[in-house]
């Protein structure tokens, strides 16, 4: 029938989070993509969460001086080395890499009732890395989006749940990016689910992959 | 709000009196003196303390001298809680003045949040504003205001100017008559004994049925614990 549909909602509200959450986590065990829920003990709330090694230039840690090839803690750290052997006069090629911590946390928000993404990054021998470092890894194509408004930034923070110091990325912005996929969605009759549309967009920002089996295969609650 | 107004300049000119000692694990060139201060409940540590790294730094090193941080009895105070919160979390059964700790190097990374400077906890204050109205206003009132108006809110919370502050915070405390309140309260109801630092969610100031409900009732639904069954009040 012809007529004027309500434009989707842009927000969330708890019960759908979850529900969202419980069939991607179902997916991401599927393909062993490392997702698990934390509930929060006595309660009804919990969250996702996901811990990544990285590895980035060393160039995003600040103290350099602490990277050079010598150094012990680098070689235990490599992914990746290919030094070649100096005796033959071949010309050192070294890509070498730091590795990164990251762990990831997708929580609900009852204030704005969306979700958001929180974050913790660190050093393997467990220095946290600080917002200078964390803004250095994030994707120059987003840097410049980011630094814009005053409050769609990543800023830290503490974790609503857990107390502790996070980074987070401030869900301002949410609704300019989930309407028109929301949208496009309801234009064509299929029904998506939030969280892996939002996560989808917003996971790349913090060099979160988020494989494209999670589009085709995750269905939206009933 | 007309007959609040006292109420509103007793909270705002609210004051803790402190004594901040330098930690004895600081490396100093001669003993400090305690420094006593009067901190305004609704402010932010960092915020109100310059005074008291300034003199702490005259007896240091500037080698050793890192991010300062408060801590009280060992635990790390959040600068991001208001004054007032974090004296009534952690001394309020104590004797005054609030004796606080001052700090200047092995920052508690997975206790306390970063701050170098004022921009930061302006950020954080204009952050709270914002999803307070969020729940109160869907957000419309904030976003409504100008720039030069949220910087008129922070600057009166930053100077201690309370006709300054209350000028805009006016706007946010406003609802329609036929509403009878906020969309939803905005709260937090902040605890020690767990992990989980608050409680906060939604709670809408009026019933289905049309009554303006209380702080006990909100107790009621989403807190029970801190209301003993004879009716008390629990302690925190």
């Amino acid at each position: 029938m012809a007529g004027e549909r309500n434009p989707a909602s842009c927000y969330l509200d708890e019960r759908t989070f979850q529900l969202c959450c419980q069939l991607f986590l179902q997916h991401s065990e599927t393909i062993q993509d490392g997702w698990s829920w934390e509930q929060i003990k006595g309660t009804d709330e919990g969250f996702m969460k996901k811990t990544v090694l990285m590895p980035v230039k060393p160039s995003v840690l600040h103290k350099q001086h602490e990277y050079s090839i010598q150094d012990e803690n680098m070689v235990t750290d490599d992914i990746q080395a290919n030094v070649e052997d100096e005796t033959a006069g071949v010309q050192a090629v070294c890509e070498i890499h730091a590795v990164l911590r990251y762990e990831y946390h997708v929580l609900y928000s009852c204030s704005y009732q969306i979700p958001v993404l929180y974050f913790r990054a660190s050093t393997l021998d467990g220095r946290p890395l600080s917002l200078e470092e964390v803004w250095s890894n994030v994707h120059p194509n987003y840097r410049q989006r980011l630094q814009q408004g005053p409050w769609d930034t990543l800023t830290q923070q503490e974790h609503p749940l857990l107390g502790q110091p996070f980074f987070m990325l401030h869900p301002c912005r949410t609704e300019e990016f989930m309407k028109p996929a929301l949208d496009l969605a309801q234009a064509e009759n299929k029904r998506m689910n939030y969280i892996v549309t939002w996560l989808s967009v917003v996971g790349p920002v913090l060099r979160l992959d988020v494989p494209l089996s999670y589009s085709t295969e995750v269905s939206a609650p009933d | 709000m007309a007959d609040d107004k006292d109420v509103l300049r007793d909270v705002w000119f609210g004051r803790i009196p402190a004594c901040f000692t330098l930690s004895p694990e600081e490396t100093t060139e001669r003993e400090a003196e305690p420094y006593y201060l009067l901190l305004p409940r609704v402010s932010y540590l960092t915020l109100v303390t310059d005074k008291v790294k300034k003199h702490f730094l005259r007896v240091m090193k500037a080698e050793d001298v890192e991010e300062m941080w408060l801590e009280y009895e060992g635990t790390p105070l959040k600068w991001h809680y208001p004054i007032g919160v974090l004296f009534d979390l952690h001394a309020s059964n104590t004797a005054l003045p609030w004796n606080v700790t001052v700090h200047f190097k092995n920052f508690p990374e997975d206790d306390l949040l970063h701050c170098a400077s004022n921009s930061v906890i302006e950020a954080h204050f204009m952050s709270c504003i914002k999803e307070a109205d969020a729940l109160k206003h869907k957000g419309q009132v904030i976003n409504d205001m100008q720039k030069k108006d949220h910087k008129q809110l922070w600057m009166g919370l930053q100077n201690d100017k309370f006709d300054q502050f209350w000028a805009m915070n006016r706007k946010l405390m406003e609802y329609p008559t036929e509403e009878g309140g906020f969309r939803y309260i905005p709260f937090r109801i902040y605890q020690t004994m767990s992990d989980r630092p608050f409680i906060q969610k939604l709670f809408r100031p009026v019933s289905p049925e049309g009554h303006t409900l209380t702080l006990g009732d909100l107790l009621k639904e989403l807190f029970p614990a801190a209301i003993c069954a004879e009716g008390g009040w629990h302690q925190r």
